[in-house]
């Protein structure tokens, strides 16, 4: 599907002619890797070849471009279109002279030439170029695929869209630090200028300045005329070049009265003036100082990942399996302690800063890590805002089924909800763009890189041999060459990355913070290793099954050019199936594949077991995990002291009240812990079982409202045994105290019905004289009077109301001119009563849009914020964003107005 | 199955019944911290400190490593290997070395290191300059500061500036019919071959001859620092008893005689003694050019004693110890300036290979009565530990038992000295406290050791340090509130072994639901932990047992 098969026929005139001649095949694949081509299916391939050069979609696809194949377009954007294979070649590869850079250099430090990341490493060797000759049909098959590239290995075309958004303009410097052309830099020169470069530089004079540009740029492409121009270049004048050579190609120079080594090289046309005080280095200069290398260091092959550990797969599945289960243990104790102490939401959404820290000490984690499990438990539905007024986050039911769950299932609903999430907790901590600071659980964690990076690090994991742990240096370093675009922005920055980001704004990355996706690929292998997918950096057996066949089978079987290659094989297959590139099972199939991996996982987990063993220092130690009914009535029985494969609990005065309380005593205790102890239970414990049971409960409190206290206990006997009595719900409890329910006047009055002759007691114990009492309402004020009119208003007050009424007569008086073409909305605005104008809005838009331009004045209705109406005569000056902004004659100031307030609009009339 | 657990907190746990504890104790134990060693399940803790004490005595992360995968039961967190490699390799990027040219200059192997801590403030004062981008100097009188504040940033420095050898004197070990037990060899050669540090053995086990053993290696002037005059002198005894020195070599140095001789022991007391704001005892570190410095009971050294200790890192330095638990937390200050731990042996080991009497301990739950109850009840909080622990029911149980030991050589410690004036009287025994002359006590301890007197009131002035071999009953009834390390410096009164091989016993009368029994809880926590579990019996069963 490549050159071959198009060398028989006619050279493509245009894109959607080259997608034309292309099989069913590629073009599936085409539509495979630029997914957003599909929608809507376009109706004919002239239609899909003009989306697929509209600037969202290029930028897209050059985002998803590996590093060579971005450089490749790179190299292209800088050369002529349409550009032969062995031109491109040697942009790539050099044309095999020396560097000038190095002739015109008098000051060979290494560092004088700072490329674009600024770190002076080596310069590429003759193996590199190679290796670029090599697999640059490969890079070319790439772009061809995804639609970026057309035409035949003689002109080599790039989109044009994609020309332009890669090659170099003064906006947007590009990677390979090249600067416009000759051409572009000198357009606008008088021509009298250019005679003189011309003649500075040894060249005849000609007529126009067409010819003279012809002139200079053909010096500069010979070779050796243009060696034997720089190489007689004062030093000073040397160094200048080498700083500009690698780019950035501008320079901040006093043009207007140059140094004499500047002036050498302005005179000669080898810096342009491109500002007030800035100078350029035009590209064909730039080019031949390089040796004709587009880029500085060409890199043509992936940093491969190999292992920098190999462990045995037996203990990478064991630990992977311990830390799995510990996650499950993790995730209970949080949701645990949040069942009974719900943490409030904030006001913005997301977990406070204090809640956050209070967990991380309550779980002894860090927070970073505490903050992962949070997200894990909402992404997986386990906890969630319970939506009352008072906020809080709360387990929800699903939290229940799942604690029931055998813990492969636990863990597999786990994983499933980890793989596709787009959410990013590492963030949290950080401040967005506006600066505000991003919570666990709000908003704007979300990264839409994430997935397809997490997926792609597995997949890097899997693809070595089992067992092996790469470092993490090397994987981010590999998927920075797969995706150099994808995700370069620093992280903290808020969601604005993505497929947004010009491909030109990469160039300010690297100087703050690492780039998302680097973080995105750590964050990968930390939170792997905490979900027990990974055991000590090597990718657990039965992890493998939750990635895409092709891709868990271990290195891939590649099918362009075989690189036999000592570090393991780089060279692997994502390129040749587009769209392969962290790729990940679909919704569909995900929890099929989790289950495999929960029965994979299920034997590597230790057996529950259903003994402690109790000690005199009051611990006991549990050396497994307990089987769940025992461990729940352990952790109410004593406090947990640590975690981990074994559990230690000590018990506590507190901690056994805390059983007792929870209605067991201490002969249940005692019988518990005999059951369920290896060896006999010690005396001091079974004493502090004792010593608390026989305090407990020694003291009891109870609720009654009203009591009857008697000397002598016959009396209180026989209103308890009286039958009449039921309704007074009699309580003895002493012989000489009664307690009931009933308030203590219903009590007197139904004692009195019974017949006897009880007395009210006050708080101190005296009887209470019993008097009719006087019936007095809570605490009252007078009423006011109310006159027949209103007070008198004052000045400010006048004033103020004259003001008003002035601006609404204004407002209603200005004659309001109906509508001709709608003159039902016209009159339905003009609403009787002087009420608001009301129009639908897309009349409300076209109304404003053509006052805006004629510059009239019209009637508007508008609700404030607080909801309050008003009739408003403003002149809109522009309208765009939903917002209108005009003078508005009623307020006496130019205000703006969102449109979504405005409840119609009427013209004025003419008046 | 194998026998450790690791916990996620690091700490470890050690089934102790199972085959390989044995050797799996010996795998950790220079890396891990015993924390806990109750009958079947013994605690170690991962600590950086301990992380670092075995790097210091040669051992490397992978050892360590190596050790938690051989004998963990259930796979090990990756994060806490990681974990321990880094903690381990901070240990030594920095190195106090001694320079030809410079004197003692502070070395890196990790210059980001070396730039991380020369920008901390605390370090700026104690460095002088940059001898080359590797290199600083360190004035010498800072020696033991910089370790300090290297130790609180979290890079430990390696001191390899060596010892001056001090002024040289003979001393042998007069190894007649008797001679050092394989365990005390062993600390005397860990400690030598270590440079300084600290040996942990239990109250009992002979830790004087330890330092006499280390003083044999040393043969150089000694100065030996104690925490009384009373230990003072058993010192001196024991050391013309167990070695080549005589009288006239050993002088003491204390509130009472202020001898400077080739073996010099001085006292905590005098030494932190302040006159109108300086320490005018000091001196004595310089008074003669000393080989080896010897701490008794180092988990008491006072704070002014730390300081003088950081201008000694020059020479040797020894601390023994029950326990390195310090009631103020300052046990990173004994590793940064008197040194690593360089031996430690549990107390239950060298019971069972019967080098300290086994004892049986045995908390006696006094019910108070109704009356004193109340007045317990009502009384300050600030008086209520005083009154219940000295009330008329305790001392009525207190009698009750020493009546129940008669014949037997019987101690009985106390806090407060109207309680024990009040037991000296009811039991006719003389009563040792504060004010009582050392001769005087000298005289009494004489007489309770030949059997003259078998019982014996004592207040704290006994917890340390003093040699009553023959004691088989201690019988505690009150104390410095919840000091753990009083308990165990008291059990250990009665754990020297006995001729004749019995049991000790060692009684802490306590009375029910006051905080009385809370404070006993805290005490026992050590203890407890070293193996040795309390019996609780009811006062009112063993006095009904004594009656039948």
């Amino acid at each position: 599907m490549s050159t071959d098969q198009r060398s028989g026929c006619a050279p493509p005139r245009t894109l959607a002619d080259d997608l034309r001649a292309r099989d069913d095949d590629a073009l599936a694949a085409l539509l495979h890797s630029r997914p957003d081509l599909l929608s809507p299916v376009p109706n004919d391939l002239t239609q899909l070849a003009t989306r697929a050069g509209t600037r969202a979609s290029v930028v897209r696809a050059v985002e998803r471009l590996d590093r060579f194949a971005l450089q490749v377009a790179e190299a292209l954007a800088v050369a002529a279109d349409p550009c032969p294979y062995d031109e491109l070649l040697a942009l790539l590869t050099g044309d095999g002279r020396p560097d000038l850079e190095r002739a015109a250099g008098t000051d060979p430090a290494p560092d004088a030439g700072t490329g674009p990341d600024g770190d002076p490493a080596p310069e590429p060797g003759p193996d590199t170029y190679a290796r670029c000759a090599e697999r640059l049909p490969r890079a070319l098959r790439t772009l061809r695929d995804r639609a970026l590239l057309w035409g035949g290995d003689d002109r080599l075309r790039l989109v044009r869209t994609a020309r332009e958004v890669l090659a170099p303009s003064a906006s947007s410097p590009s990677p390979t630090g090249l600067g416009p052309t000759f051409a572009e830099a000198t357009s606008g020169m008088p021509p009298g200028r250019l005679q003189e470069i011309l003649a500075a530089a040894g060249l005849g004079a000609t007529h126009d300045s067409v010819s003279a540009l012809a002139a200079l740029t053909g010096l500069f492409a010979d070779a050796d005329r243009a060696a034997a121009l720089l190489a007689a270049a004062p030093g000073q004048s040397g160094a200048v070049l080498e700083k500009l050579v690698w780019g950035p190609p501008y320079g901040t120079a006093e043009h207007r009265t140059p140094s004499p080594a500047l002036g050498w090289l302005l005179d000669r046309g080898l810096l342009l003036p491109a500002g007030d005080r800035t100078v350029v280095l035009p590209r064909e200069i730039a080019l031949r100082l390089r040796g004709g290398r587009a880029h500085r260091r060409p890199e043509p092959v992936p940093p491969a990942v190999a292992p920098r550990r190999t462990h045995p797969p037996e203990t990478v599945d064991a630990t992977a399996a311990a830390q799995a289960y510990g996650a499950l243990d993790v995730l209970e104790e949080l949701l645990g302690g949040w069942e009974t102490e719900p943490v409030p939401v904030l006001r913005a959404g997301g977990l406070g800063m204090r809640d956050l820290k209070r967990t991380a000490v309550r779980l002894d984690l860090p927070e970073p890590v505490t903050a992962f499990w949070v997200e894990l438990a909402y992404a997986a539905g386990l906890v969630a805002s319970d939506g009352t007024a008072d906020e809080c986050y709360a387990p929800t039911p699903a939290y229940d089924d799942w604690l029931g769950q055998p813990p492969g299932t636990r863990w597999a609903r786990l994983v499933t909800a980890w793989l596709p999430a787009t959410r990013v907790p590492g963030l949290a901590g950080a401040r967005d763009g506006k600066g505000r600071v991003l919570s666990a659980l709000g908003p704007g964690l979300d990264r839409g890189p994430a997935p397809d990076v997490r997926h792609r690090t597995l997949a890097l994991l899997a693809g070595l041999a089992p067992g092996g742990a790469p470092a993490p240096d090397d994987v981010v370093a590999r998927i920075g060459w797969e995706r150099p675009l994808r995700g370069a922005a620093p992280a903290a920055a808020d969601g604005a990355e993505g497929a947004g980001a010009a491909p030109g704004t990469r160039a300010a990355n690297g100087g703050h913070g690492e780039a998302l996706r680097a973080r995105l690929v750590r964050t990968t292998l930390t939170e792997a290793e905490l979900l027990g997918l990974t055991g000590r950096g090597a990718l657990a057996a039965y992890a493998r099954e939750l990635l895409p066949p092709a891709e868990a089978a271990g290195t891939t079987g590649t099918t362009g050019t075989t690189d036999a290659d000592a570090t393991g094989d780089p060279d692997d297959t994502e390129d040749d199936r587009p769209g392969a590139w962290g790729r990940h099972l679909t919704a569909q199939e995900l929890p099929a594949a989790a289950a495999r991996a929960a029965r994979g996982l299920a034997p590597l987990l230790p057996e529950p077991v259903d003994h402690v063993l109790l000690q005199a220092d009051l611990t006991a130690v549990a050396p497994g995990p307990l089987e769940r009914v025992l461990g729940l009535t352990l952790r109410v029985l004593a406090d947990v002291e640590s975690t981990g494969g074994a559990t230690v609990y000590r018990f506590t005065p507190e901690s056994v009240r805390r059983a007792l309380d929870a209605g067991r005593t201490a002969a249940d205790l005692h019988a518990f812990l005999a059951a369920h102890s290896r060896t006999p239970v010690p005396q001091p414990l079974a004493y502090l079982i004792d010593d608390v049971a026989r305090r407990h409960g020694r003291l009891r409190v109870g609720a009654a409202s009203s009591y009857v206290r008697c000397d002598d206990d016959a009396v209180l006997a026989e209103i308890v045994a009286d039958r009449r009595s039921a309704p007074l719900r009699p309580r003895l409890l002493a012989p000489t105290v009664l307690a009931s329910p009933l308030p203590p006047d219903q009590l007197l009055a139904r004692l009195r019905e019974m017949g006897y002759a009880p007395a009210a007691e006050s708080a101190d114990g005296d009887v209470l004289i019993a008097r009719a009492d006087a019936h007095r309402t809570p605490p009252r004020t007078a009423p006011e009077p109310s006159p027949d009119g209103p007070p008198v208003p004052d000045r400010t007050l006048l004033g103020a109301a004259v003001r008003a009424i002035r601006a609404g007569d204004h407002a209603v008086t200005a004659a309001h001119r109906p509508n001709p073409h709608k003159a039902k909305v016209a009159s339905g605005a003009r609403a009787p009563g002087g009420g608001l104008p009301r129009t639908d809005s897309p009349d409300t838009l076209a109304t404003m849009q053509s006052a805006a331009l004629t510059g009239s004045a019209v009637w508007i209705g508008y609700v404030n914020a607080d909801g309050a109406a008003s009739q408003r005569v403003i002149a809109p000056v522009r309208v765009e964003g939903g917002f209108v902004t005009g003078y508005d004659h009623t307020a006496d100031e130019v205000r703006t107005y969102p449109l979504h307030r405005i409840t119609g609009v009427a013209e004025l009339a003419e008046d | 199955m194998s026998c450790l657990i690791v916990q996620s907190d690091k700490t470890l746990l050690l089934e102790v019944d199972h085959e390989q504890a044995d050797a799996c104790r010996r795998a950790i134990a220079p890396f891990a911290e015993l924390e806990r060693a109750p009958e079947h399940i013994h605690t170690y803790r991962v600590t950086p400190l301990g992380l670092w004490n075995a790097r210091a005595a040669g051992h490397d992360a992978e050892q360590v490593v190596d050790a938690l995968v051989e004998f963990s039961r259930y796979p090990v967190p990756h994060a806490l290997l990681v974990d321990v490699a880094e903690t381990m390799a901070r240990y030594g990027r920095l190195q106090l070395v001694k320079h030809p040219g410079h004197g003692l200059v502070l070395v890196s192997t990790d210059r980001p290191v070396l730039e991380e801590v020369l920008r901390s403030k605390k370090i700026q004062p104690l460095v002088g300059a940059r001898l080359d981008p590797d290199t600083v100097a360190v004035h010498p009188s800072e020696r033991g500061q910089i370790k300090q504040v290297l130790l609180k940033l979290g890079w430990p420095a390696e001191d390899l500036a060596g010892y001056v050898d001090g002024e040289a004197h003979p001393i042998e070990l007069a190894e007649d019919g008797w001679s050092l037990r394989p365990y005390q060899t062993q600390a005397v050669e860990g400690f030598w071959h270590g440079g300084s540090g600290v040996v942990v053995l239990p109250c009992g086990a002979g830790k004087t001859l330890v330092g006499a053993g280390a003083m044999a290696r040393a043969r150089a002037t000694t100065l030996i620092l104690v925490t009384n005059t009373v230990s003072a002198r058993q010192w001196k005894h024991e050391l013309v008893r167990r070695t080549s020195l005589t009288e006239e070599e050993i002088g003491e140095y204390s509130g009472t005689r202020k001898e400077i001789r080739p073996v010099t022991i001085a006292t905590y007391q005098v030494l932190t003694t302040r006159r109108k704001g300086v320490y005018p005892h000091l001196e004595l570190f310089d008074s003669r050019d000393w080989g080896l410095v010897v701490y008794d009971e180092v988990h008491l050294l006072p704070a002014p004693v730390f300081k003088f200790t950081a201008d000694l890192q020059a020479r040797r330095r020894l601390g023994l110890t029950a326990t390195l638990v310090r009631e103020d937390g300052r046990e990173s200050d004994v590793f940064s300036l008197i040194g690593p731990k360089r031996f430690d042996a549990p107390w239950k080991e060298i019971e069972a290979q019967g080098y300290i009497a086994p004892a049986d301990c045995v908390e006696v739950r006094v019910n108070l009565t109704d009356s004193e109850r109340l007045a317990y009840a009502t009384a300050e909080t600030e008086e209520k530990y005083r009154y219940c622990a000295t009330t008329a029911s305790k001392r009525r149980v207190t009698e009750a038992l020493v009546r129940r030991h008669q014949g037997q050589q019987t101690l009985v410690i106390g806090q407060y000295i109207d309680q024990l004036d009040e037991l000296g009287e009811h039991l006719g025994a003389p009563v040792i406290k504060g004010d009582t002359p050392n001769a005087q006590r000298e005289k009494l301890f004489e007489a309770f050791r030949q059997g003259e007197l078998s019982v014996l009131v004592v207040s704290k002035v006994a917890n340390f340090s003093v040699d009553l071999p023959e004691a088989t009953v201690a019988i505690q009834v009150s104390g410095t509130f919840g000091s753990r390390q009083e308990e165990a410096q008291r059990l250990g009164r009665v754990l020297r072994p006995k001729a004749d091989g019995h049991e000790a016993r060692f009684y802490s009368v306590v009375a029910r639901d006051t905080v009385d029994q809370d404070f006993a809880a805290h005490r026992q926590r050590f203890l407890a932990e070293q193996g040795y579990a309390y019996r609780i019996v009811d006062s009112t069963e063993l006095l009904a047992g004594d009656d039948a």
